[in-house]
Order: structure tokens, then C-alpha cells, then sequence
């Protein structure tokens, strides 16, 4: 038995399920099924890493599907997609766990709800686990519909328009996004005469010239959309503001890494002549996210948008790191992306909190001194916006780490990626990114947890679940920010398999 | 006063002052300095591995022994103090607990042997210094010194980042004790300037050294054990502890130790004039805590690194008594704003002699320990011109004009806050203070538990000069320099005048403290302006292209929607023109 077949197909399983019989399944089953089926998935794709014996790809399944297209059902994981696999499959549990206590509206809604996050899950680790590139982009695109479903139906409360035109705007920029991704892949087919990563990764002679760097640059305009990379990031805010709690959660978690995975697998380690082109653009797009979404921060009156704008910030220091073509680049995307999943989970789930009990994220609504009027609540978003600053010892700051250290390390001996001076440059506008990133981080705690209290009828603490998944989310910050190893010590073994021919 | 919270809180913070002392004392015999083999013992509890170097990995010799000592004991003791200090306060518990999280923090940095480890510390202790100097978050001045305490110390973890990236890409190993080895070692690398920059860019920030200095003074908002804490043991200590684990580094390069030589020359007066002409009590004992920080930073950049680790420790005990000496006023009075002090001689009786004695160590009196570790940081200098030191003779001598100078400025200073806070100067506020005492005919002396320490910090501010060495040529010539500072600062009191007046009209230019924090709010005020442009930008710019799109759509819609006109007639008429189109292409082929 394949540990990711059954990975995939649990969730896939219970989507089927709950959206058969939802009208005989009360909210708290279809919740804690849902939790059930995450963390089953989760048991599954960790058995299946721990039974692997080393080398190549654990729980690999190469079954050819089509064979006109050449399309084979392939799947595997490694140290690069290992971390990402784990932690869809809690943060998927977590968001389940959420609606025990908050359910969506509607009558009976949550078996629906439920089903497209599963729907949403398994399509998330398929694309984690895919080494097939259109089965790639199969999963790819399945993630996307039941995620216009979330945000349209059950997003904003208070504004039925504003949720349908964010739906539709990140809807439409992800498919176009797509095709140019789609155009790239067939490209790539029709260069190398094969769809397998594997194969093309390990291919002794590396696809270049003019139609690999084509190929390239519509892969690279596909997942940039998607990360987002500035300046393709303008449905983020809106999609994320929209977006109820499980939703804003699950984009900024699952979604975003759908895109920076599939820079370092499917454009990084397929295509790494054309890689090493794009790479100065890349970081300096990255770099330039990192800057102006802190500066766009500064000035965000609703939480939730804040939090979204200082996604595309955290992206860029992905994105940095994975165009400097380095080991520590590549080990500072995958950590930075699993950070990123865990702390900006945790700041979503707390604004959900904020805005269920006042109907709305604006920091003006909240009003001042959450410190007094719900202290735990307060004491975790507090933790949440320090381990986003990237405070050492807290989530955060690893993965910034060793992608400034990438940016150093090319700057003073000439990297793969970038040129010294390039990368000179782009350090420093990281490194004023980073004290903007403080900045903002400190005027939100400022101006919504500290100041003379403002009591309010909706003033509750954290209650239920919530309590739960903040715990979990604080041990998991915690634990990879005392323990960075744990993570990068299952991602370094896997770096050849990324950078193989790029070095 | 609350038992079941404060007895908790106090036993814990004496396990953690145990268990630093085991550690400590076995190191304290072995004074090695900073070159040559480092010794000490290294333990390793996690290898972190080649590619990202984070160990867990301790280093403890004479240095760390030294700064743990002085951590644990005045974390122990402001711990005890604040039992009564903060009696009633409702965030009692989270005060305490971040106090020994400060603590804990120190201690990483002071102990351990890999950089990142240390920087996890250093930048912890930046996190317990903001959520303390917030303690009384609804007040507005509370909030802004933290944010700023922590941004302006940001500026320099930074460059503590950017120096431990270089450390690591120049000697291939991210642990201090391999680096001292290979600094003692004869092939040394070279080319060791920007790392000895950057480590000054971060001491610069964390000690709060010209012209990152400004947050200090700010972050008197938070409660008075905090200062003491903060001046004393840990935070800006850690920047003077950098330099001295580091030594050899720095030390390598002459031009980053004369630039920390001139930062702490200009640090050191200009902090010293601030204390003088400052209003209020907390604020004076700030910039004094500036400026005698710039003293330690001037020893340990003409090669007095001994010089320097002594003043840390001299001024650690006398400046953690100031604070909670000032602490303890603040109680009584409710205010430390030096026109509302005066003639607590008589009332505070311990208070006044504990702090007398915190003040005589500031001013360099003999035989307080303050005068034996300014000596020997002036000798340093002085040694420094005629020897071998990492700067040029001229660098050291700016560092002996400009130390003698700040010393009888800070006589100045010291005396006139001490008279003006213990001296009935003002009679209008010793009318008002005998209204107050006989209205609530309470004791104006703190309690027991709040003068225990300051009689305990009194005396290592007294018997802690057995340990210092003695300097007697320049002992005589600082100790005639003090006698006259201190008579005539006397004189000039007596008559009734401020000595901060006598600086003439720049006074008005110190007392707004040179404008420098203009120069951060116009930084602020500029990227709060760029926010607005990115916003605008992300709305009306780059917002066109999915208005472009939407706007295409549409109009195609429209399009198509008049050629689905349901008219049998147009559609034969489009059929017979595409056929003939198409056919003509075919004749045309």
C-alpha cells in the first residue's frame, strides 16, 4: 500500500462522502471528519517518510496514465516536498477544527464546506507530490475551483459583492496564470520528449536556448501569480481580506507554496539553464515584493489585509533565496515556506477570531488595549506578529535567515544565481525590508493590543478550538524556531535533486 | 503585598542566580585576556550541521563567568525589589516572568559558543526589554520608547547578522571559540574591516551609542527596576560584552577600532552634557548610563580590554543602585522630574546614603569602585598612546582628553542631581513634600524589601574595589580633577544657580537634546509617505491590468451578444461572406 495514494485519496474519499450524504451529516460530523481525514493523511505521508529507507524518492508510484500524451500517474516525495506534504495535512486539520466551533453560515453548510477542503487537500498534496509535470498542473488547477466555491459562498459576511468580485479576480488571475504555465510544460514536452521530473532533473544534457528560456519565462509567469510575486500579487490582498477564516488560512498556508514549490521543482530543477537567466529577475521582483509590501503595511487599517500584504514580504524572501540558485537559497524556500504555512496560519486564525466577534478585521472596529480585554488572545497574536518579524529563536526568522545568508554568500563568491553585485543590492533592500517588516508589525501592536482598553460587548477570549489550534500553532512555531535543524536536516539531503545541474 | 505570585517569581529567579553561580565560579580564577588560545570549556549539546551551523554549543571562561555573576546577582536582586516595588501592580506575574526570560536571554548570549545561539539571546533580550518598557502600555510615552527601543536595536541586530554571515564565510565555522582559535593561530585571515564594522553597528545599537543612542533615555517609561536591570546587567551590556568576546577580531583592524574609539569619544561627552542639563531623574541616570557605556567602549578600543570588563562590572553595581535608588524616590513621591525632588535627605535616610555612595561611584569619588575602574580606563589610554594599542598614539590620546573631560562633567552632573534630590534646593517643593508627609503621615523610606538591595549594591559598590587594580599617578591626577569639579559644581549650587546654566546659550540646544530624534521621525514620517505611494500604486496602476482584462471581456461580450442577434437573415449573410472569403483564399493559393 502506497502511503500517498492513501494520503490523497482519504481526503478525496471524504469530499465524496460529505458531499453525497450533506444532508444527513450534522456540522460537528462533517467537522471532525474532516479533521479525521487530515490527520490520517498526515499519518500516512509520515509513516511512508519514516519507512523510507534513503535515496531517491520515498512512497514513489510510476504508473503510466496516458500514454498518447506520455502522462503517467507519478508520484513520490523527497526532502523538499516532505515538509510541505506534513504540514498541508495539520494546518488542513486545523482549519476542520476550526469550524467545530464556527461553523460557516447557512443551514447545515459545513458537510459542503468540509468536502471542498478536502477537495482542496488532496489536490494540495498532489501537487506536492506530483513528478509528473502535467499531473502537476492537474492538481494545480484542482485546488483552484473549490477555492472560489470557499471565498464566494462563505467569505465576508458583510459584503456579498466585495467576496464574489475577490473569488472571481483570484480566480481568474490563477487560471491565466496557468495557461501561461500550460504553454510552458508543452514546450518542455516537446524539447525533451518527456513529462517525468526525475527524468528531466537528471538529464546530463540541460535544456537551453531560446525555447527552454521561453518555456521558462511562461512557467515562471504561471507560479509568480500564484507565490505571488510582485507585481502579480494584486489578488492576494483582496482574495485573503475576503476570504473566510479557513480560507485566508488555507491560501496563505497551502496556496502560496503551491508556488514556490513549483519554482524550485518544476522550473528550478527541470529547466536550470534558463533558471540561471530569470534568477536576477526573479530575486529583484522578490526583493521588491519584500520592500513594498512592508511599506504597503504601514498603512493597512484591516488586519486581515495586513497579514496578506506581509505574505507577499515572506514570499519574497522565498523567492530570493531560491534565485540565488544556492543550497542555503534552496533550504531557506522550503523552510521559509513551511515557517511561513505555521505563523501565518496562526495570524489568520487569530484575526478570524477578532472577526467573528466584531464583524470586522478593521483595526478601528477592534479598538485598543486587547492586552486587558483579552489577554490570551492579545498574548498570541503578540507571539504571531514577533515570530512573523522574524525574532530569532520563533518560526520566522530561519527561513529569512538563510536567505539573506544566500543573498551574502552570492555577494561575495559569485553564486550560481546571481552576480555579486546584484546580489550586494538585493541584501540591503532585504535588510531595510526586514527593519519595515518590524515596523509595521510593532504599529499593529500598538494600535490594536496596547492603549487605554476600549471594552466592547463582543470582548471574548479565545474559546473552544481556538484555544487548540492557537496551542498547536504556538508549539510548532516554537519547536522549528529552537530547532531549525529538524527541518533542514530532511531538506539537505534533497538539494541535489533541486540544484543537480544548476551548479 | 501578593506572596502566592511574588514568592514563586523570586524562588525561581534564585534558581536560575544558583545555577549561573556553578557555572560561573570555577572560571573566575583563570584571567587569561583576550588573546591566544581561548580558554575555557566548550560543551556541545546539538551539533547543527555543515550547512546551517546552528549548534547548541556553550563557551564559558573568565568573560562569561564575570557577565553571568553580575546578570544573576542583579537579576536577583531587582527581582526581590520589585516584590515591593510593584506590589499591587496587576501585571505583576508577566513582569516577572519576562524578567527571567530577560535572564535567561543573558545568559544564552554570555555562554554560548555559537553565533547563532548568541544571536537568539541578544535579540530575545531586545523582544523582554520592549514588552517591559510597554509595562504601562496605556500610556502613550510607554509605547513609542518601546517600539523604539526595539527598532533602533534592530538597526544593529542587523548588522550583528550580516557580521555572523561574514564570520562564517571568512573562517568557515559559526562557532567563537574556533574563531578565537584561528585568530590566535598564525595564519590568521585577514581583511577582518566590514566584520569589525558591522560588530560595531551592532554594539553601536544595542548599547545605545551615538547615534543610535536616543532610545535609551526614551525607555525610562517603563518601571525603575527595569532601568536598573536593563543600564546594569544585561542589554547594553551585551554590546560592551560583543566587543570583549570578539577582541581579537575588532582588534585586528585599526580602522574599526578607531571608528569605535571615535564613536565612544562622542558618545561619551555628548551623553555626559545631556545628563547635565537633564530635568528628571531617570533621564539623568539614562545618559549617564550612555556615557559611561562610550567609557568601556573607549577602554576596549585603545587595548585596555581588562580596563573595560572592570568598568562593566564597577558601573554594573553602581548604576543598578542609582536605578533602584531612583526607584525608590519614584515610590515615595510618585515622580522622578527633578523639580519636584528635593530635601529627601532627611525622610529617606537609607535611600540617601545608599545613593550617595551609587553617586560617589559615578563621579569617580575614592575609594568607591568607580574610581578604580575610571582610572583604569583613563591609564589605558594613557598607556595606550606611548604602547602597542590596536589605534594610532593620537586616536589614544582623544580617548585620554576626551575621558578626563566627560569624568568632571559627570562630577557636574552627579552632583547636581544629588543635591537637587536629596538637598532642600527648591524651598516651594519642600513645603509641598512636608504638606504631603503630614497629610498621609506615612514613612516616606521604601520598604524592607526595597532597601535590602540598595544596602547590598552599596556594598559591592564599596568592597568590589579590592578587586580593581590601582592606578596611582592617574588615581592623584582624576581625584584632584573630581575634588575640583566637585567644589566648584558645590560653589556654584550653593549660590543658587544651575551649573547646566553655565553652558550659556547651548544649554537650550541640550536640552532638546541636539533635535536627533528629528532625524528618526523623518524617517518615519518618510515610509509611512512611500506606504501611501505603494498603495496608491497597488489601487491605480497596477490595478489597470485587471480593469484592462475585465474592460476586454466585456466589450467582446457585448460583441458576441449583437452577433447572437437571433436575425436568420444576418447569420446567411455572415455564412455567405466567410464562404466566399474562404473560397477566394483558395483561388488566391
Amino acid at each position: 500500500m502506497n502511503g500517498l495514494v492513501v494520503a490523497l485519496v482519504v481526503p478525496a474519499l471524504t469530499a465524496v462522502l460529505l458531499g453525497g450524504l450533506r444532508g444527513m451529516v450534522t456540522d460537528r460530523v462533517a467537522a471532525r471528519a474532516g479533521v479525521a481525514a487530515s490527520v490520517v493523511s498526515g499519518v500516512f505521508i509520515l509513516a511512508a517518510w519514516l519507512l523510507h529507507d534513503g535515496g531517491g524518492y520515498a512512497a514513489e508510484i510510476d504508473a503510466v496514465w496516458v500514454r498518447v500524451l506520455g502522462l503517467h500517474f507519478h508520484l513520490g516525495m523527497d526532502g523538499i516536498s516532505f515538509p510541505l506534504l506534513l504540514m498541508t495535512t495539520v494546518l488542513s486539520a486545523l482549519v476542520c477544527w476550526a469550524l467545530v466551533d464556527d461553523p460557516p453560515a447557512g443551514d447545515n453548510a459545513t458537510p459542503a464546506l468540509v468536502a471542498l477542503i478536502m477537495v482542496v487537500l488532496s489536490a494540495a498534496l498532489g501537487v506536492f507530490a506530483s513528478l509528473d509535470l502535467l499531473l502537476f498542473f492537474v492538481f494545480f488547477e484542482l485546488a483552484l475551483i473549490p477555492m472560489w466555491f470557499v471565498i464566494a459562498r462563505w467569505g465576508d459576511p458583510h459584503d456579498p459583492v466585495g467576496r464574489r468580485v475577490a473569488a472571481t479576480r483570484f480566480l481568474l488571475y490563477t487560471v491565466i496564470g496557468s495557461a501561461f504555465m500550460l504553454v510552458g510544460f508543452v514546450t518542455v514536452w516537446a524539447l525533451s520528449g518527456t513529462l517525468q521530473i526525475p527524468e528531466l532533473a537528471a538529464r546530463s544534457e540541460v535544456l537551453d536556448g531560446g525555447w527552454a528560456l521561453f518555456a521558462a519565462a511562461m512557467i515562471a509567469v504561471g507560479l509568480a501569480v500564484k507565490t505571488p510575486i510582485w507585481p502579480f500579487h494584486l489578488w492576494l490582498p483582496d482574495a485573503h481580506a475576503k476570504a473566510p477564516t479557513v480560507g485566508s488560512v488555507l491560501l496563505a498556508a497551502v496556496f502560496l507554496k503551491l508556488g514556490t514549490y513549483g519554482l524550485l521543482r518544476v522550473l528550478v530543477s527541470v529547466l536550470p539553464g534558463p533558471a540561471r537567466d530569470l534568477a536576477p529577475w526573479l530575486g529583484a521582483l522578490g526583493v521588491i515584493g519584500i520592500v513594498l509590501a512592508a511599506l504597503a503595511c504601514l498603512r493597512q487599517s484591516d488586519l486581515k489585509r495586513l497579514i496578506a500584504y506581509s505574505s507577499v514580504g515572506h514570499m519574497g524572501f522565498v523567492v530570493l533565496g531560491i534565485a540565488t540558485l544556492t543550497e542555503i537559497g534552496v533550504a531557506a524556500a522550503v523552510f521559509a515556506s513551511v515557517a511561513h504555512g505555521v505563523v501565518t496560519g496562526l495570524l489568520f486564525f487569530n484575526a478570524g477570531s477578532l472577526k467573528r466577534r466584531f464583524g470586522s478585521a478593521e483595526m478601528a472596529v477592534l479598538g485598543r488595549g486587547l492586552y486587558a480585554r483579552m489577554p490570551a488572545l492579545a498574548v498570541v497574536l503578540a507571539f504571531a506578529a514577533f515570530a512573523s518579524l522574524g525574532l530569532p529563536g520563533l518560526a520566522g526568522f530561519w527561513g529569512e535567515m538563510m536567505a539573506l545568508r544566500s543573498a551574502y554568500e552570492s555577494a561575495v563568491d559569485s553564486g550560481a544565481g546571481l552576480v555579486p553585485a546584484v546580489a550586494t543590492v538585493l541584501l540591503v533592500a532585504a535588510l531595510v525590508g526586514v527593519l519595515l517588516t518590524s515596523a509595521y508589525f510593532l504599529r499593529l501592536l500598538r494600535c490594536t493590543l496596547q492603549g487605554v482598553p476600549t471594552p466592547h460587548d463582543a470582548d471574548v477570549d479565545l474559546v473552544g478550538s481556538e484555544r487548540g489550534i492557537a496551542a498547536v500553532l504556538v508549539v510548532a512555531v516554537l519547536l522549528l524556531g529552537l530547532a531549525p535543524g529538524l527541518v533542514v536536516g530532511v531538506v539537505e539531503p534533497s538539494i541535489p535533486a533541486i540544484l543537480g545541474s544548476a551548479r | 503585598m501578593r506572596r502566592r505570585e511574588s514568592a514563586p517569581a523570586v524562588a525561581i529567579t534564585a534558581l536560575l542566580a544558583l545555577c549561573a553561580a556553578v557555572v560561573a565560579f570555577p572560571r573566575l580564577g583563570e584571567r587569561t585576556g583576550p588573546y591566544g588560545e581561548p580558554a575555557g570549556i566548550r560543551t556541545t549539546l546539538v551539533d547543527g550541521g555543515d550547512l546551517l551551523g546552528v549548534s547548541v554549543t556553550f563557551f564559558v571562561d573568565h568573560l562569561s563567568a564575570v557577565m553571568l555573576l553580575l546578570a544573576a546577582g542583579v537579576g536577583l536582586l531587582v527581582q526581590i525589589y520589585s516584590v515591593a516595588y510593584l506590589a499591587g501592580d496587576a501585571r505583576y506575574r508577566a513582569y516577572t516572568t519576562i524578567i527571567q526570560l530577560f535572564l535567561v536571554a543573558m545568559a544564552t548570549v554570555v555562554v554560548a559558543d555559537n553565533l547563532w545561539m548568541l544571536l537568539v539571546g541578544w535579540e530575545v533580550m531586545g523582544l523582554c526589554s520592549y514588552l517591559l518598557i510597554s509595562h504601562h502600555w496605556e500610556l502613550g510615552p510607554a509605547r513609542a520608547g518601546a517600539v523604539k527601543a526595539f527598532l533602533l536595536t534592530r538597526i544593529g541586530d542587523l548588522g550583528l547578522l550580516v557580521a555572523i554571515f561574514a564570520i562564517g564565510q571568512t573562517f568557515g565555522t559559526y562557532e567563537i571559540s574556533e574563531v578565537l582559535s584561528a585568530m590566535a593561530s598564525p595564519d590568521a585571515p585577514d581583511g577582518l574591516t566590514w566584520i569589525g564594522l558591522l560588530l560595531v553597528l551592532a554594539v553601536v545599537g544595542k548599547s545605545a551609542q551615538f547615534p543610535l543612542h536616543t532610545w535609551l533615555a526614551d525607555a525610562m517609561p517603563g518601571p525603575t527596576p527595569i532601568s536598573a536591570l536593563i543600564h546594569a546587567a544585561t542589554m547594553v551590556a551585551a554590546g560592551v560584552f560583543l566587543v570583549a568576546r570578539l577582541y581579537p577580531v575588532l582588534a585586528a583592524s585599526a580602522v574599526t577600532m578607531t571608528v569605535l574609539a571615535v564613536i565612544a569619544c562622542v558618545t561619551m561627552l555628548l551623553a555626559a552634557m545631556f545628563a547635565l542639563t537633564s530635568h528628571d531623574l531617570k533621564r539623568v541616570l539614562a545618559w549617564s548610563t550612555v556615557s559611561q557605556l562610550a567609557y568601556m567602549f573607549a577602554a576596549l578600543s585603545v587595548g585596555g580590554y581588562d580596563a573595560g570588563i572592570d568598568h562593566l562590572l564597577s558601573h554594573g553595581a553602581f548604576k543598578a543602585l542609582l536605578f533602584l535608588a531612583a526607584g525608590s524616590v519614584a515610590h515615595a513621591v510618585g515622580s522622578t522630574a527633578l523639580a519636584e525632588l528635593g530635601g529627601l535627605r532627611a525622610v529617606m535616610p537609607w535611600t540617601f546614603a545608599t545613593a550617595t555612595i551609587g553617586f560617589a561611584a559615578l563621579a569617580g569619588v575614592v575609594p568607591t569602585v568607580g574610581f578604580f575602574s575610571k582610572d583604569a580606563v583613563i591609564e589605558a589610554a594613557w598607556h595606550g598612546i606611548g604602547h602597542d594599542a590596536p589605534v594610532a598614539p593620537v586616536v589614544a590620546a582623544l580617548v585620554l582628553v576626551v575621558g578626563l573631560v566627560t569624568a568632571v562633567v559627570t562630577v557636574a552632573y552627579a552632583f547636581r542631581t544629588w543635591w537637587k534630590v536629596f538637598f532642600a534646593a527648591d524651598p516651594a517643593a519642600a513645603a509641598r513634600l512636608a504638606e504631603a508627609r503630614s497629610a498621609t503621615g506615612r514613612s516616606y523610606e521604601a520598604p524592607p524589601l526595597m532597601v535590602g538591595p540598595l544596602v547590598v549594591l552599596a556594598a559591592a559598590s564599596i568592597l568590589l574595589s579590592l578587586a580593581m587594580p590601582l592606578h596611582p599617578l592617574t588615581g592623584l591626577v582624576t581625584t584632584v580633577l573630581v575634588a575640583a569639579a566637585g567644589w566648584f559644581t558645590w560653589q556654584t549650587m550653593a549660590a543658587g544657580r544651575d551649573p547646566a546654566d553655565l553652558l550659556g546659550p547651548a544649554r537650550r540646544a541640550f536640552d532638546r537634546e541636539l533635535a536627533m530624534d528629528v532625524a528618526y521621525d523623518r524617517a518615519g514620517t518618510a515610509a509611512r509617505g512611500a506606504g501611501d505611494v505603494v498603495v496608491a500604486t497597488d489601487r491605480d496602476i497596477l490595478g489597470f491590468y485587471p480593469r484592462a482584462t475585465a474592460w476586454v471581456a466585456v466589450t467582446l461580450s457585448k460583441g458576441f451578444t449583437k452577433a447572437q442577434s437571433g436575425n436568420a437573415q444576418t447569420y446567411v449573410t455572415v455564412l455567405a461572406v466567410g464562404a466566399l472569403l474562404l473560397a477566394g483564399l483558395v483561388v488566391v493559393r
